[in-house]
């Protein structure tokens, strides 16, 4: 990889990574996965991805967003725009799974039944937290989700999901007042 | 749960046991090999906008035949009778009009001597009020 490199040593920017990628750089691509992948699977994972299908929502996710990479204008960070995809994808494969019946997405979802592992590591308030997230509207579990989980701004929130602070704001405490219902 | 931060701790935790477990360097092979096996499908997305696009025209020539067909004054029948209505109102014509419609009657009436009043041989000289009185004659 041929990146120019700031004079301090710092790691390339996301920015130029795409750029690299744009023009043709494999290995800018495979560091951009290596950079977002984590937080990407946490944010599948707690709107609903069951973890057998997570490497693979996880590579939709990216391979989507390199082939639209073209559309993304920086209105918000990478990771921020990434993450949205990744919802997208999310409610396809979900889609999906309704239409072949296999595995309706709210019960594959941290179904720790099977796993004696995830069983033992799933405490009480959080499998009532991804139950409720389940419940509240494709809107407010993902502003919920960019905000607690991913620790994002409302101005990013809302650049990302093309809307206004105030509404990200007014999504966020609907869904909070509705969890701790939920979790209580 | 008493506070919005204890409930922001359990978000921040949720999914983070599966995130880890995720083999970040496979997932990373992997996208980049199907980046190289999958070209951009540049014909399907061509496609979805012509289609978009035929879409849209329908939309806008269907529509455009729905209101030529509500609006009264487009339908066939219906600009005749109104137009045969507006021919016939004498007082909608303007002198100039007047004069017009009555030379293109002028042959018949000097050949036929039927109405043209002895006192005003020539239309020019007609007012607006008289013309309209000659027209009206000629209407038997």
């Amino acid at each position: 990889m041929t990146l120019p490199q700031p004079a301090t040593a710092q790691p390339p920017r996301d920015a130029a990574l795409i750029a690299a990628w744009q023009a043709g750089d494999e290995q800018a691509a495979a560091e951009l996965v290596g950079r977002h992948a984590r937080p990407l699977a946490r944010f599948l994972a707690g709107a609903g991805a069951p973890e057998a299908e997570l490497d693979d929502l996880v590579q939709d996710t990216f391979i989507r967003a390199f082939r639209s990479v073209d559309r993304f204008r920086g209105q918000c960070q990478f990771r921020t725009w990434l993450l949205t995809i990744g919802g997208n994808v999310l409610r396809d494969f979900g889609r999906r799974a309704v239409r072949r019946k296999v595995m309706p997405l709210d019960e594959g979802v941290h179904d720790a039944a099977g796993n004696p592992h995830e069983h033992a590591e799933a405490s009480e308030a959080h499998t009532l937290l991804a139950a409720g997230l389940l419940r509240l509207s494709r809107l407010q579990r993902e502003v919920f989700l960019l905000r607690a989980q991913q620790g994002l701004e409302y101005e990013e929130i809302a650049a990302a999901l093309a809307t206004t602070p105030g509404a990200a704001r007014v999504h966020y405490h609907h869904a909070v007042r509705r969890l701790k219902e939920i979790v209580e | 749960m008493k506070y919005d931060s204890q409930l922001e701790e359990l978000a921040k935790r949720l999914g983070a046991d599966a995130a880890d477990r995720l083999d970040v360097a496979a997932t990373a092979r992997k996208v980049v090999q199907r980046l190289k096996d999958q070209p951009v499908r540049r014909t399907t997305w061509l496609q979805q906008r012509w289609l978009r696009i035929a879409a849209a025209l329908v939309i806008v020539l269907g529509g455009a035949v729905v209101a030529s067909r509500l609006t009264p004054g487009r339908r066939p029948g219906v600009s005749a009778h109104l137009a045969h209505f507006v021919a016939d109102d004498l007082s909608d014509l303007s002198t100039d009009q007047l004069r017009a419609v009555l030379s293109s009657f002028e042959d018949i009436v000097t050949s036929d001597s039927v109405a043209v009043p002895e006192s005003n041989p020539d239309l020019r000289e007609l007012d607006a009020q008289q013309l309209r009185a000659v027209l009206r004659s000629l209407e038997g």
